[in-house]
């Protein structure tokens, strides 16, 4: 069985729009970013230590856009999905890479690993921009000889001030 | 951080082992907490009956976002201050679910001085309470050689 069309694979090379966070990176977005994330390094909140540092001032860990696009205060609550599907996986049919959307009869989505290169860490102050591509969609036979889709999404983060912050790809199994 | 003594690349040998980091065990407040920071509600990290029921998972899940977090924390508390963490790449090949105590680590795996630096490639991985590995991947620090120049921060892609 083949699943993918060449609707699919036309999309390969197709980038996002830029989206923009709605809010800079403050430090109290950064306290409890720590927190959640059990980050052991006080150059991410303590500002003598971050003075001192090679940053100069407080920084977020490297891998922090990828965690940087929140919902904009106000506007439609994704959780209103619930009243019509209140099995909704809680993913709230969010599309969080803002490419156009792949059209595949599977169910499962598994995220099965990450690339990373990193330039310099977010500041508190920073508008992270996100911009996403479709490197390669692929498809595969999985172990039981049914068929998946792998798709590698390269996302690139730039400050206001355009300087890319990091790259990541990311591979995702549609199955 | 404060280390013994700054890093430099030749101290370090292939098959170094730099210090681990232990987090868990991770508990439904951990990863609650974790999915209220990032607000993702994907409901496998804490939401018991649909996990086991709707999507037939054996527990709640440790969350791949946090542990991508982690693998790069494990890479940095070594590196820094000197190094930058330059790369990293893993393969999120087995669910950690709820209650696992989850060890990061990284091994040297090869060095290479290239341009006036030194590379230093890692394998790393995160292992649970029973050995089990869950996420092989490798990174990759850049290094001052000893009496050269510091690593440039920002560091200029290539």
């Amino acid at each position: 069985m083949t699943v993918l069309t060449d609707e699919h694979r036309a999309l390969i090379g197709v980038e996002s729009e830029p989206r923009t966070s709605a809010l800079p990176v403050s430090e109290e977005l950064l306290r409890r970013f720590v927190h959640g994330v059990m980050e052991p390094d006080p150059v991410h909140w303590d500002h003598e230590v971050a003075a001192a540092s090679k940053y100069g001032e407080l920084v977020a860990p490297p891998l922090f856009p990828m965690n940087s696009m929140r919902r904009a205060p106000g506007g439609p609550d994704p959780m209103d999905r619930l009243k019509d599907d209140p099995e909704d996986d809680g993913r709230l049919g969010g599309n969080p890479n803002g490419l156009p959307p792949l059209d595949l009869p599977f169910k499962r989505l598994l995220n099965a690993g990450t690339e990373a290169e990193f330039f310099q860490l977010a500041k508190i102050g920073d508008v992270i921009t996100v911009r996403a591509k479709y490197l390669d969609i692929s498809e595969r036979q999985s172990r039981d000889g049914s068929p998946m889709v792998i798709v590698r999404v390269q996302t690139t983060y730039t400050n206001q001030h355009g300087d890319v912050l990091a790259k990541t790809t990311s591979s995702l199994i549609h199955r | 951080m404060t280390k013994a003594a700054p890093l430099v690349f030749e101290d370090l040998s292939v098959g170094d082992e730099i210090p681990e980091l232990v987090r868990g065990p991770l508990l439904e407040p951990h990863l609650m907490r974790w999915s209220a920071t990032i607000e993702n509600w994907h409901r496998i990290h804490y939401d018991q009956r649909f996990t086991v029921e709707h999507d037939k998972l054996p527990a709640l899940l440790v969350n791949g976002s946090w542990k991508q977090h982690f693998m790069v924390q494990v890479v940095r508390q070594w590196a820094e201050p000197e190094g930058w963490l330059r790369s990293i790449g893993f393969q999120f090949r087995a669910m950690d679910t709820v209650g696992s105590t989850l060890t990061a680590w990284g091994r040297i795996a090869e060095l290479a001085e290239e341009g006036g630096y030194g590379n230093v490639k890692l394998e790393i991985g995160i292992r649970n309470q029973e050995g089990q590995q869950s996420t092989p991947g490798t990174a990759t620090v850049v290094l001052p050689l000893r009496g050269g120049p510091a690593v440039p921060y920002p560091f200029p892609a290539s």
